[in-house]
């Protein structure tokens, strides 16, 4: 069975961001004109102006960052660079949100999909008349040879899709397969590129189907996300190259790439041929990548920028809402904390550990202390920014230490680890559960270290508990429960399947926990009301068995000036990753 | 009487030689060639000391490459892409051929060619290293003769307390300040950016004028109360500053002729050694403003585990160290003619 993937920087980056400025221990307090801000005209408007050119700044850790390029077959920051990605593919799908209502899964440059063969057949239809910024056509063709290059390039912006490959193999024009092998690395399986040529194909001009073995419940929501969604131009790379299209690739965007200094600034300009009359409203956008918070906070202060994608830090955000001069949007809340227990070694092999570290958190006083309250709580793995939220869990073992140390006296005492990403924030909440967890006579000692370390604790299979961050706006896609919580991933810490010497030995035997299955049934049925009811089974088993007390869910913020407008900035759209999204297209300035 | 041509170009071919024999001879080219002879072994040492720590360094950068949510057969094929499938003997081997064949490789990350990266980076870095350089000396230099021109005095001790506070405050607190202070207030510079100079003189210095002021000053404060301090102790125990006096010097005079220039050994040494920590210092200077120098690359690619960017960056850097304490040793030797070349 194959999975959905995304960036690995969930955990780092919604923990992360908030150590530059807490590491630096300055604010902009000193120059930042003081007052309330005008909350009620956030997000209100006139009418949208064309015209004008924005400078975007994102933090260098993580949007910021495009050191293996924008190509999205080769780019492995495929999640991280969605700002990018809107302004320069646009997209097939857009993850969208009206003010006020759920957000959903709307097809831009497709016109519409269809799931047949019950939930196993999904067919796309592209809108007619679509040209890349060359000047030839995005057709279904142009889609294929996109898909096939981002399923087999060795990008982890690749979704991963059971597909149904014993169908009868489709006959290709020659010059076309000509590109493709062209297009794809020296080194590539052509028995994968063969098998996936079956299972996805060309209907007409227009119109591509994927056969799937399985029902995938959450593999459109997952196209907003992943490299299927980034359409280039396969004329212009077979002109321009590998080196030179990763650098400035050739798509059907709103705007198109001028300029591109990897890691450091992407400029771009309106797309004059842009399939959306009107669109977009912006002459000009900008990516400066800058060093976190602090620096892009000063820096949009400084006049240098107008909008910060994704602010994180608690103080700064505080410190932009009391600034007149800027607005401050919050995102949608989707990803919670989580403290994963290791089921499978001492000491939380026995449950009764577990629960005791259950009874003695009390996330609401971190998430008042240290958050001033504008968490979330959650006691399961979304928020109510992600779809299928349900934030109680019957049974779910709430903050008593009492009970805590009652356990912990049955147990003889208990000594944990608690690892973490070695990020100010996190060790912060880190050492406020030191303390909570010392009064009920559990000893603590606290474990930050950098991401790569802490990637190798997890595959190690030595750590003891962790804090982490679950969850993205589909449970299913990104650093989701399946990667915190099924048996075979890396990084989750539930029991291994009765048998299974490890996790590779389970997936060579097919064998499965009750846990997996529950997991596997919540994207087994493309019903979103079916899928509710399986994750709050999941939600349920993982609380009964209690392998990690959820705690809050806190979404970055988008900071602008005040004449900024557009979705995703003056209105929430969830995270499809760690940021939320925007819709560049549509995003305008208003003049003076 | 005519040579002939033969003869003329013997008789210059042996001037020549004579020539070189001589320069070869001289104590201060042997000094050179001793010093360079020193530094290769030590830039090797320095090349295999970084890579046997980033070889160290915990984490997998074939998994942190492939994505946390990769497939072992994934990471497989991430590793033997990257050549982490082959010992680290065979690495390094391979990454010291290709260096000393001119071929820096390809960054893992990127896949760009280092030599070109080092090339687009090398000059901002160089330009921040030696304004700020430059800056340290043209404050430090004129405090510290005032200063110790009446140690004790008002001017002193409000120049020791402002710089005994601008040291203990790090530089990238410096830098947010100043960017507090001069982009954010003012609006006056630029908060982040580089202006290359073939954009503009002007618009090159206004964009590297706080990472300059930000790298330059603590160092300034510091070769500023060394040099106080060497000027003072000149001044209050050394015989020939007596003697001076004696001879009725004027107090200006003797601090500025006399004592400045013994003193001027003991900074000349301390700038050589602080070399590398004012590259060093762009490391986080660069990434606070967003200047595309040696030190940003080095730190993404330290973040991302690019082995090839960051081993060709300290290496760089370790050079830069090297080459700056060899030009101190040449110039100390030039300078004082006490100092025997063959004895440093």
């Amino acid at each position: 069975m194959k999975r959905i993937r995304n960036e690995g920087r969930s955990a780092a980056r919604l923990i992360g961001s908030f150590a530059v400025v807490l590491g630096l221990g300055l604010t902009s307090v000193a120059c930042a004109p003081g007052g309330q801000s005008d909350a009620t005209d956030e997000g209100k408007s006139g009418e949208p102006q064309s015209g004008g050119d924005l400078t975007v700044l994102l933090d260098a850790g993580f949007a910021g960052g495009w050191a293996t390029g924008l190509d999205p077959a080769t780019s492995n920051t495929t999640g991280a660079n969605l700002p990018q990605n809107s302004a320069i593919f646009g997209g097939l799908f857009t993850l969208e949100s009206e003010e006020g209502a759920e957000a959903e899964i709307v097809p831009n440059q497709a016109e519409s999909y269809e799931w047949t063969d019950e939930g196993r057949t999904l067919t796309i239809t592209l809108r007619d008349g679509i040209t890349f910024t060359d000047g030839t056509p995005m057709d279904a063709d142009a889609v294929l040879w996109n898909w096939i290059r981002a399923l087999n390039s060795g990008s982890t912006g690749a979704p991963r899709i059971d597909l149904k490959t014993d169908g009868p193999a489709p006959t290709l024009d020659p010059e076309f397969m000509d590109s493709l092998w062209a297009a794809l690395p020296e080194d590539v399986n052509k028995a994968d590129v063969e098998s996936d040529l079956t299972a996805i194909q060309v209907v007409d001009d227009l119109t591509l189907k994927i056969q799937l073995n399985t029902v995938n419940g959450s593999l459109l929501n997952s196209f907003p996300g992943t490299n299927l969604n980034l359409i280039g131009s396969p004329t212009a790379y077979a002109e321009m190259g590998a080196e030179a299209f990763s650098l400035m690739p050739v798509a059907a965007g709103p705007f198109i790439v001028t300029s591109d200094k990897l890691n450091e600034r992407l400029e771009l300009e309106k797309n004059p041929d842009y399939f959306k009359e009107g669109l977009p409203y912006l002459d000009e956008l900008t990516f400066q990548s800058v060093a976190g918070d602090q620096v892009a906070y000063q820096t949009l202060l400084a006049g240098q920028g107008d909008v910060i994608e994704g602010l994180s830090s608690v103080t700064l955000i505080e410190e932009a809402e009391k600034n007149p001069d800027v607005k401050v949007v919050l995102g949608a809340p989707t990803s919670p904390y989580v403290i994963q227990l290791n089921s499978r070694i001492a000491p939380f092999d026995d449950k009764r550990a577990r629960e005791a570290i259950y009874y003695a958190t009390d996330f609401d006083a971190i998430n008042e202390g240290l958050f001033k309250g504008q968490g979330e709580m959650s006691q399961s793995f979304t928020a109510s920014g992600g779809l299928f939220w349900e934030p109680d869990v019957e049974g779910y073992r709430t903050y008593d230490p009492e009970k805590a140390k009652e356990i912990v006296e049955e147990l003889g005492g208990l000594k944990v680890t608690l690892g973490t990403t070695d990020i100010v924030t996190a060790r912060s909440v880190t050492t406020a559960l030191q303390t909570q967890w010392a009064e009920a006579g559990i000893d603590v000692e606290i474990e930050a270290q950098a991401l790569g370390d802490v990637i190798s604790d997890f595959v190690g299979g030595q750590w003891e508990a962790m804090l982490q961050t679950a969850g993205a706006w589909d449970p299913s896609v990104g650093i989701g429960v399946s990667v915190r919580f099924g048996s075979t991933s890396p990084y989750s810490g539930a029991p291994l399947p009765e048998g299974a010497a490890n996790a590779g030995d389970a997936l060579a035997r097919g064998l499965e926990t009750e846990l997996d299955q529950l997991l596997a049934d919540s994207i087994a049925t493309i019903d979103p009301e079916e899928r509710k009811a399986r994750y709050a089974a999941v939600a349920k088993y993982i609380s009964d068995e209690a392998y990690g007390p959820f705690g809050m869910a806190f979404s970055p913020a988008q900071v602008m000036r005040k004449n900024v407008y557009g979705p995703g900035l003056t209105t929430p759209i969830p995270a499809l990753a760690v940021n939320q999204g925007v819709l560049y297209d549509r995003v305008w300035v208003e003049s003076d | 009487m005519t040579n002939t041509v033969e003869e003329t170009t013997s008789i210059r071919t042996e001037e020549r030689s004579s020539l070189l024999g001589r320069v070869a001879g001289s104590p201060l080219v042997r000094l050179i060639v001793r010093r360079v002879l020193i530094a290769i072994p030590l830039l090797f040492a320095i090349s295999v000391l970084v890579f046997a720590l980033l070889e160290a360094m915990p984490g997998d950068p074939a998994r942190q490459q492939a994505g946390m949510d990769a497939t072992e057969e994934e990471v497989e094929s991430v590793r033997k892409r990257l050549g982490l499938d082959r010992s680290p003997v065979e690495r390094y081997v391979s990454w010291l051929l290709g260096f000393l064949t001119g071929n820096l490789g390809r960054s893992t990350v990127s896949g760009q060619s280092v030599a070109v990266l080092v090339g687009e980076r090398m000059a901002v870095t160089m330009e921040l290293v030696l304004l700020a350089f430059a800056l340290s000396l043209v404050i430090a230099l004129p405090i510290a003769l005032l200063a110790a021109r009446k140690p004790g005095g008002v001017f002193d001790r409000i120049v020791m307390v402002i710089s005994m506070t601008l040291l203990a405050v790090p530089n990238y607190v410096l830098a947010l300040l100043l960017v507090l202070v001069f982009a954010v207030s003012l609006r006056t510079l630029p908060a982040i950016g580089f202006v290359p100079i073939e954009d503009g003189l002007w618009e090159n210095l206004r964009s590297v004028t706080l990472p300059v002021l930000a790298l330059g000053v603590p160092i300034s404060c510091f070769y500023a109360r060394f040099l106080r301090g060497d000027l003072v102790e000149q001044m209050n125990s050394a015989d020939y500053i007596e003697t001076a006096r004696a001879k009725g010097v004027g107090p200006w005079r003797v601090l500025w002729v006399h004592a400045f220039r013994n003193s001027s050994f003991g900074l000349l040494t301390l700038v050589g050694l602080n070399v590398g920590g004012l590259v060093g210092g762009t490391i986080i200077i660069e990434q606070i403003f967003a200047m595309p120098g040696l030190g940003m690359m080095m730190l993404q690619g330290a973040m991302s585990r690019d082995v090839a960017v960051v081993q060709i960056c300290v290496f760089i850097f370790a050079a830069v160290a090297v080459f700056a304490n060899l030009v101190v040793d040449v110039m100390y030797a030039v300078l004082d003619p006490r100092i025997r070349y063959g004895s440093r």
